[in-house]
């Protein structure tokens, strides 16, 4: 099934899209930059372009001018063919949480025809039917009757929910029957959502990178355009990465005792990545248990698209008054936050050794990771060769 | 001739006479395949077959204690480096295994001595609760309620699960007895190969029932109206289901076992209130004395606990795992690995099993071997029908060449 054109030029990200534009489609990218220097659009197109650059580096989840026509396409694939350019996970983060927020909000607005053409030009398993009765949500004495005309296959729903992490996404909390998960549409479409943030993820091997840039830099428009991304990044990156500081100076230092699952967040955050809810809170909570200075907690949120210092800081207030408790490892494996096999951490993967016990433990919360690494480099300092080793390095 | 040897020639000799026996796995070719042998108690793993006669020829020559396949499919499986394997995906591979779960008749058939302090006693322990290490030798053993105990679990995860939630058609799965203490269950399908460990993980708390969150789906307000969550699909709908059942079919013995247990570790007072408002306790249970949302919260988990299949999660996690190759001899029971239609699985008697072509006990026969007793103590054994045991130590016994085969694999014997 292909979608009609006007599908394309709101959602240029749809493998149709090859169908319909199968001219630009199978041109190398230096000719089709050209092509597109040479149009009469090419003016509207960079004003178009420096407005998502400036919106994204402004962490605004919004662009003032952004219309859904044929000039759309194009924008799209130069913005693509800049992120493998530019090659910096930060801004390709920003772009991809801009762009993926702008189509959600129009997304939202399509029909229901619409929104299964584009599931199936997304290949994705989905019924459509009649609203459908799948429960009853309870909330307080609120009872409202679920419904949905939505079905999706629940390998392609767990593809889609696999860097979502919240606990009502997961599959046991969700309605399934005959290998379809009833889903709302708003929902179908916070998850097309994630597949268009996925769409700017570079994938090119560092070699054919270089060359690609190399060829396009030869192109003295895109030079300039490509320069001056650059330095209206320059100016706004000094804001950004002192922002970003998770030492914890007024004490000694621990981030180094840290374990993958914070490490992960943390890196996810440094590049700018949105983080789920549920990360933000483990982070939040976590940082807390080891008396992270407020100020210092706000600071790392200030690279999320949607950081609004007010907001944050009252939400990190709340949490360190409440004095919640970081979740346990079980609580993390399940919600796919655990890191442990990603980064092959020994101690997360292999537990330690217990005296008392004599036995093999396994971590079972990430503070008592931080407390076993900080144990552990305790009695390095304390140990007798290391003694002798200070002792001579002061002789 | 040591024991290990005659079992080799044994193995060797049953793999060359029943080639046409072993079965063919989809996409043989693709799988990585790993084999314990005799001598060495190591895993020759990265092995590969261009068809399944050379693994007829490889399984004749060698007669391995274990044989193993991938559940992943590689592009070159016999790389020796997995990162250049080629991964291409990987089946659903679900392990039901009496091991890792309390049965009734474990108080009867396993034990355990502590290598440090000598004390022993009987079922499943972790450590010695004599001196507190864990330096223990345990002797799980088999019989016919907890390998049925297993057969149910695999059946309600098929019945309860796999076809009604998952929708899995029936000729995507791969059903085998694991020629011990359990069952394997292979779901062959290309929408599933594509999964990713995290993906499998929501699939296995699914079929767990972990990380289930009772607020939302709705059972953990106070004003709730469970009759309606009773329509909702899903997990709440199981959960009602279950109260309802508990409450109707199991007897007033069954029910007071099982709320005594630490699963819901209800009070006395509270059971016999449960027991005298069978009928309405749905409708009531706020009105209850001391039954208030922490107990309704342990409550639904004990329930919850009583609907979710046993499984081992790591091997369903897992996206390099071996299992054991059907039509393969599990080298700890000397039982062939035997695949089985669902059909087939209703009925099927692991241990007494008439069908012929069914019989994991493939060495069974009439000759009677001597052996003698190596362990302090070996639970009695029961199979077709007749039961040996218990033995001690040093004991010579003349049994049947099966059990007597049994008692060699498992170790706690050798040839008199």
């Amino acid at each position: 099934m292909t979608v009609p054109i006007e599908l394309i030029y709101r959602y240029p990200w749809l493998p149709s899209l090859k169908e319909f534009f199968s001219d630009i489609a199978s041109k190398p990218p230096s000719e089709f930059i050209s092509t597109i220097f040479s149009e009469t659009f090419s003016e509207e197109i960079q004003e178009r372009l420096f407005e998502i650059f400036k919106a994204a580096f402004d962490n605004l989840e919004n662009v003032s001018y952004y219309k859904l026509d044929k000039v759309n396409v194009y924008l799209y694939l130069l913005l693509k063919i800049l992120m493998v350019v530019l090659d910096n996970k930060i801004i390709t983060n920003k772009i991809a949480n801009l762009y993926s927020k702008i189509n959600y909000n129009d997304l939202i607005k399509e029909n229901d025809y619409n929104i299964y053409s584009i599931c199936e030009d997304l290949k994705l398993d989905i019924l459509y039917s009649d609203p459908m009765e799948y429960g009853v949500n309870i909330l307080k004495d609120q009872r409202e009757l679920l419904k949905t005309s939505f079905r999706i296959y629940y390998t392609d729903y767990l593809k889609l929910i696999s860097n979502l992490h919240d606990e009502y996404r997961k599959l046991v909390n969700n309605a399934l029957s005959n290998g379809y998960v009833f889903i709302q549409k708003r929902s179908l479409i916070r998850l097309i959502q994630e597949y268009i943030r996925n769409k700017f993820e570079v994938k090119e091997d560092k070699a054919s990178l270089e060359s690609l840039k190399k060829e396009l830099l030869n192109l003295q428009e895109f030079k300039e355009l490509y320069e001056n991304i650059l330095s209206q990044w320059e100016l706004k990156k000094e804001v950004f990465e002192y922002s970003f500081d998770i030492s914890f100076k007024e004490g000694a230092d621990i981030s180094n005792t840290f374990p993958p699952c914070i490490n992960e967040i943390l890196s996810k955050s440094q590049e700018g990545q949105n983080l789920i809810h549920i990360e933000r809170l483990f982070l939040v909570f976590f940082l807390h248990a080891l008396n992270y200075p407020v100020d210092k907690i706000i600071d790392i949120f200030s690279t999320m698209p949607d950081f609004a210092r007010d907001k944050t800081a009252y939400q990190v207030n709340f949490a360190k008054k409440k004095g919640y408790t970081p979740h346990k490892c079980t609580t993390l494996k399940s919600l796919n936050l655990c890191m442990a096999a990603k980064y092959k951490d020994k101690i997360c993967l292999e537990g330690y050794y217990s005296k008392k016990q004599d036995a093999q433990k396994k971590i079972k919360h990430p503070l008592f990771y931080v407390q076993l690494k900080q144990f552990r480099a305790s009695r390095k300092e304390n140990h007798p060769n290391n003694n002798l080793k200070n002792n001579n390095e002061r002789k | 001739m040591s024991e290990n040897k005659l079992l080799k020639k044994l193995f060797q000799a049953y793999y060359r006479e029943n080639k046409s026996k072993i079965p063919i796995v989809d996409l043989l070719e693709h799988r990585e395949f790993g084999f314990i042998p005799w001598d060495k108690q190591i895993m020759i793993r990265h092995m590969a077959f261009k068809n399944v006669e050379l693994l007829k020829k490889y399984l004749a020559d060698n007669g391995s204690r274990h044989v193993y396949s991938s559940g992943t499919l590689y592009l070159q499986p016999d790389n020796l480096n997995m990162n250049n394997k080629q991964y291409q995906g990987c089946d659903l591979v679900i392990d039901i295994d009496v091991d890792h779960f309390e049965t009734p008749c474990k108080t009867n058939h396993d034990y355990w001595y502590c290598v440090e302090c000598g004390k022993s006693g009987k079922g499943m322990m972790n450590k010695c609760p004599k001196c507190g290490k864990r330096k223990l030798r345990n002797l799980n053993w088999i019989c016919d309620i907890c390998l049925d105990i297993a057969k149910r679990d695999i059946i309600s995860l098929i019945y309860d699960f796999l076809f009604p939630d998952f929708g899995i058609d029936e000729k995507d799965l791969k059903i085998a007895f694991s020629g011990h203490r359990g069952y394997h269950l292979k779901v062959e399908n290309k929408k599933m190969r594509g999964l990713s460990s995290g993906d499998r993980r929501e699939i296995v708390d699914y079929i767990t029932g972990s990380n289930i969150s009772l607020e939302i789906l709705g059972l953990k307000n106070l004003s709730l109206n469970l009759s309606l969550l009773r329509d909702n699909i899903g997990w709440s709908k199981k959960i009602i289901l279950k109260i309802e059942e508990v409450l109707k079919n199991y007897s007033n013995d069954i029910i007071i076992k099982l709320f005594k247990g630490k699963q819901f570790g209800l009070s006395n007072d509270t059971i016999e209130f449960i027991l005298n408002n069978k009928q309405n306790f749905l409708e009531i249970l706020w009105n209850i004395e001391g039954f208030g949302p922490k107990k309704w919260e342990t409550f639904l988990y004990g329930i919850i606990k009583e609907i979710g299949i046993r499984i081992d999660d790591p091997v369903s996690i897992d996206i390099h795992r071996l299992i054991r190759y059907p039509g393969s001899l599990h080298g700890k029971t000397g039982f062939k690995v035997q695949e089985l239609s669902i059909k087939e699985l209703d009925t099927f008697n692991p241990l007494d099993e008439s069908n012929k072509n069914l019989d994991p006990i493939v060495f069974q026969s009439d000759i009677m071997q001597k052996i003698e007793i190596l362990e302090p103590k070996v639970p009695a054994t029961k199979i077709k029908g007749q039961t040996y045991g218990p033995f001690s130590q040093g004991e010579i016994i003349e049994v049947p060449h099966h059990i007597a085969v049994f008692l060699l694999c498992r170790g706690v014997a050798k040839t008199a």
